[in-house]
């Protein structure tokens, strides 16, 4: 079946589209090339849709989302005033709002112009839960980031020695045991050293049992990362998440890595200074700065916005201090199979409070002041700055200066002076924000054929009317296509798919198998056969897509 | 005289290795399971009652039936449908089923705008509730394994329901702790023989206290942490006693405190729970400390999981009218069962089933050879995951999920397939969001 796409303002910025009119043609799924003037037998669409004055971008792909696995469902259960309390569309959706059901993930992201999101932080142990919960999510594609960094056989491996080969064989062979697509190293060490009851590490002192040193782990994944040609580099939760001052070891980990790639994420979370009367202050420009200068890092914000929330993340050394702050007061941290670990914290970012005014103010400092949009991701950490839904709002923020100052005055009073906010006039463009949303997330995941609108790629296509309200315009697309097939139309869900898998298989020296299956048996207390996580575990059978990796020296 | 025919070949045992047990939710997956044709399995590397008992009962296949008569599986499925098309207050329930089979019973189970529970939700429960009011620290089994210097065991041993949990979890050698060492103290509850004799190379204490009142010891306990040597006694137990293990609970480098909640006494069990959860927060002020709570036979702990991430809430929730209600008192299966018309009950990990009231409509899928005290409206013989079909099942700590293999063919579907059809047999209707 062909269809056409007729007239619309194409933002297509991977193939250097911004707002020219023109046609697209989607055939089996696929954008294919213009068939031409004299369109031939099997050529003449079978459906057009009329786009003419719609803007029309590729579907937008979150990189870092909280969206499945073992302590998100502790954020359910944990949550669960809100989620008796709320309403729900009587869809069967379930319900939810911090942390919404399976199906309500997948509908609200469809519903949002989305049609991938990734879950930052899947842990070894933890993998087949997390797919097996990603499987449930409707209409979009999903995939996870495997945390490492914090595991004791890394660490033991690191702490005996081993060259960077046997590292990234470990790597190599965890990535596609547990069918990952990106390494994420969280606090790298210090979770490993709060099971030590050590409640702080630095990043150049020994851990309590491995003396291994975070900067060690640190720079051993990013190598390991780029040893194995994982198309996205290392995703990096810092240190000292949220603690005044820690600028300082955000600017250090961009110098530990000394030119290999790195991506920091919700950075938002690690941009803070200890200046001023309240020992809280914005160093956001030091950090855009940063990476304005080295085009080997990139980040994801992790904007907060106001509300209720959850905060659910490994890194039990930082939650295990947040502790005090819980709202509702109640919180789980757990220690989890010699991996990593988990805290859930549910939180409420109050706009009166000057703290949480400033963690707002300084991740927009950071959207305005980092000035490559391929470089920069649109996130809140979803849950933990704020749910994914308010993303058109950001998006609002960003593009319309005076409704940003408009805001910005509603909040605590001493804020303007603490920020250059006030100061900062840039407003996103359409096609800064298709980058920012589409075609720079589907490169540095590597997703070759998404996130465009090329001949070739995948057909996750949507479209808006071009409203002044930016928060309208992105709350509320017309038309919603993934993988071709019409999915939303003005913001309901008219037809329910499946969506697949990205994971990478990187090659790797199997000789680590052994060393691995022998730690399993004495350790975990699993078999490493039980461990790896079969294909046809993965949607049935029907489910991945596999990225290619580009291994080479460094 | 010597015949000089060849002798009749020997029938082999077909023998399975590293075979993962569904049943009790401690993920033993190294067991040596041997089928002796056609299809009698014999567990053969250990002797743990449960998955003996588990494995070994493998009658052949009996067709489905309706109200007592043998019929075609579609039959079956047809009559379940019409039974569920009519009821007015159906229950979804037992749901002994891997994850495909709760998959499929809760979306079952949201077509027809059912209440949702599992057999054994009582137990899970208890540390739910607690999980619910003030949250906790806990831990997984192998932090338990390779990391924990003081285990306490909480109440009744747990390795009645949980038999192997000393064996693989508490006696191997902790690998990431210097130097190694390992005590055992149990707190209001004897220990087996086996236990004994498991960790006959451990330091044990046991503190045979008042096991209903094993709350009582967890609070005079965290009362004792800041200063052990003003403890008072509790549940029986003298003050001397719990000043010691104050004390070795505020000294230990990883103490864990394990126990299964379904043992526990008394109407209010989660208010012991919830004690307990209190004692190892308080730890935490001085050293780590984890709770370990162990539940999870019938793969009740994934399918909360999977109720929790379908609907964003867990277990005993109503489905009507779309709309996921979650209320643990109201929703309680074995409550709701008695305002009810129509129950699905799904137990294909044992072929024992409750007694149901006399007036309502029973649709049973469990395996072949189950009794029923009256027969069912329906009855749908299904095989068992990890014995007859692959299944994933989660593990008693809540973060493991295993996948179990299939062993045998006795030609019975899964509980999953069963459950779609009927969802397929109802009458049909749109679907929006
Ligand atoms: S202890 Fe539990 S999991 Fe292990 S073999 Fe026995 S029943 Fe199976």
């Amino acid at each position: 079946m062909l269809m056409k796409l007729a007239g619309g303002r194409i933002h297509d910025p991977a193939n250097g589209r911004d707002g020219a009119v023109g046609d697209l043609f989607v055939r089996d799924g696929r954008i294919v090339a213009d068939p031409g003037p004299d369109p031939g037998p099997g050529a003449t669409p079978d459906e057009v849709h009329d786009l003419s004055g719609r803007v029309v971008m590729a579907g937008a792909i979150d990189i870092h989302s909280h969206i499945a696995g073992g302590k998100v469902n502790i954020a359910r259960l944990l949550m669960a005033e809100e989620h008796r309390a709320a309403a729900e569309e009587p869809c069967g959706c379930g319900v939810g709002i911090a942390t919404p059901s399976t199906h309500a993930t997948g509908c609200r992201y469809a519903r949002m112009g989305y049609t991938a999101a990734f879950e930052p932080a899947m842990l070894p142990s933890n993998a087949r839960h997390a797919h097996l919960e990603m499987a449930d999510i409707p209409l979009i594609d999903t995939g996870g980031y495997l945390v490492l960094g914090n595991d004791d056989l890394l660490l033991e491996l690191l702490a005996s020695g081993a060259g960077e080969d046997a590292v990234a064989d470990y790597v190599g062979f965890m990535l596609n045991a547990t069918r990952s697509l990106a390494v994420k190293a969280v606090n790298p060490g210090g979770i490993n050293a709060f099971k030590y009851n050590q409640r702080r590490l630095d990043v150049d002192e020994n851990g309590p049992f491995h003396a291994i040193t975070p900067r060690r782990i640190l720079t051993a994944l990013a190598g390991a990362v780029q040893r194995l040609g994982i198309p996205h580099p290392l995703h990096l939760h810092g240190f000292n998440l949220g603690v005044p001052g820690n600028v300082e070891a955000t600017l250090d980990s961009i110098a530990a890595v000394d030119g290999l790639r790195l991506h920091l994420t919700h950075v938002q979370f690690h941009a803070y200074g200890a200046e001023g009367d309240r020992k809280f202050s914005s160093s956001a420009a030091r950090v855009a700065e940063a990476v304005n200068r080295r085009p080997n890092i990139s980040v994801d914000v992790g904007q907060i916005m106001f509300g209720q929330t959850v905060t659910a993340s490994a890194d039990t050394m930082a939650q295990m201090s947040n502790t005090g702050l819980a709202h509702p007061k109640k919180w789980v941290m757990m220690d989890i199979e010699c991996d990593a670990g988990c805290g859930v914290v549910p939180f409420r970012y109050r706009d009166k409070a000057f703290v949480n005014a400033l963690q707002w103010a300084i991740g927009l400092e950071l959207f305005l002041l980092i000035e490559d949009p391929w470089r920069i991701f649109l996130t809140t950490d979803h849950p933990n700055g704020a749910p994914f839904t308010s993303y058109p709002e950001l998006i609002r923020l960003l593009m319309d200066r005076d409704y940003r100052l408009a805001r910005m005055a509603e909040l605590h009073p001493a804020l303007p002076e603490h920020t250059i906010l006030g100061s900062l006039t840039r407003e996103y463009s359409l096609g800064e924000i298709a980058t920012m949303t589409r075609a720079a997330p589907a490169r540095i995941l590597g997703l070759s054929d998404r996130g465009h609108l090329g001949p070739g790629a995948v057909a996750d296509i949507t479209v808006y009317t071009d409203r002044p309200d930016r928060r309208a315009m992105f709350e509320k697309p017309d038309l919603v296509f993934k993988d071709g097939r019409l999915i939303v139309r003005d913001g309901v869900v008219v037809s329910f798919l499946q969506g697949r898998t990205h994971v990478v298989e990187p090659a790797y020296d199997a000789k680590i198998e052994s060393w691995m299956a022998r730690r399993f048996d004495e350790r975990m207390g699993q078999r490493l056969t039980h461990f790896r996580i079969a294909e046809e575990e993965i949607r049935g059978g029907t489910g991945l897509i596999r990225h290619a990796c580009q291994p080479g020296p460094f | 005289m010597a015949s000089d025919r060849p002798p009749p070949p020997a029938v082999r045992p077909v023998v399975h290795r590293d075979v993962v047990c569904p049943f009790c939710g401690l993920g033993c997956d190294d067991l040596t399971v041997e089928e002796e044709p056609p299809s009698t399995l014999a567990v053969r590397s250990t002797d743990c009652p449960v998955a003996r008992e588990r494995f070994s009962r493998t009658p052949a296949a009996e067709p489905p039936r309706v109200a007592g008569v043998p019929v075609p599986l579609a039959e079956a499925v047809e009559a379940a449908a019409a039974v569920l098309a009519a009821a007015q207050a159906p229950l979804v329930a037992g749901l002994g089923t891997d994850v495909d089979g709760a998959r499929a019973a809760l979306a079952l189970a949201g077509r027809l705008g059912a209440v949702v529970d599992h057999a054994l939700s009582d137990g899970l429960y208890r540390n739910l509730a607690v999980l619910q009011r003030t949250g906790w620290i806990a831990t997984t089994l192998a932090e338990l394994r390779n990391r924990c210097d003081l285990l306490l065991v909480a109440g009744p041993d747990p390795a009645v329901p949980h038999p192997r949990v000393f064996e693989r979890w508490v006696v191997p050698a902790p690998a990431f702790q210097a130097p190694p060492s390992r005590e055992v103290v149990f707190l209001c509850g004897e220990p087996l023989d086996t236990t004994r004799a498991a960790l006959s190379g451990f330091p044990i204490t046991v503190l045979a206290g008042d096991s209903a009142r094993v709350g009582d010891a967890a609070a005079a306990l965290a009362a004792a942490l800041p200063d052990p040597s003003r403890a008072s006694g509790a549940a029986g137990i003298a003050a001397g006693d719990i000043a010691a293990l104050a004390e070795r609970l505020r000294t230990a480098r990883y103490a864990v405190v394990a126990w299964a909640a379904a043992a526990f006494e008394g109407p209010h069990a989660d208010l012991t729970v919830e004690r307990l959860v209190r004692l190892v927060r308080d730890a935490n002020r001085h050293t780590r400390c984890a709770g370990l709570p162990l539940a999870g036979h019938d793969n009740v702990v994934g399918v909360n999981q999977v109720c929790t991430w379908r609907f964003g809430v867990p277990l005993r929730t109503s489905l009507a009218g779309g709309v996921a209600r979650h209320d643990p008192h109201r929703f309680d299966g074995a409550r709701y069962a008695a305002v009810a018309d129509a129950v699905v009950w799904v137990s294909s990990f044992r072929p024992e089933v409750p007694a149901f009231p006399a007036d309502k409509a029973i649709i049973a899928l469990a395996p072949p050879g189950t009794a029923f005290a009256d027969e069912p409206a329906v009855f749908i013989p299904v095989g068992t995951p990890g014995i007859d079909h692959a299944g994933h099942v989660f593990r008693s700590d809540t973060v493991v999920a295993l996948r179990a293999r299939r062993l045998i063919d006795r030609g019975l579907p899964d509980a999953a397939t069963v459950l779609t059809a009927i969802a397929a047999a109802l009458p049909q209707e749109a679907s929006t969001c």
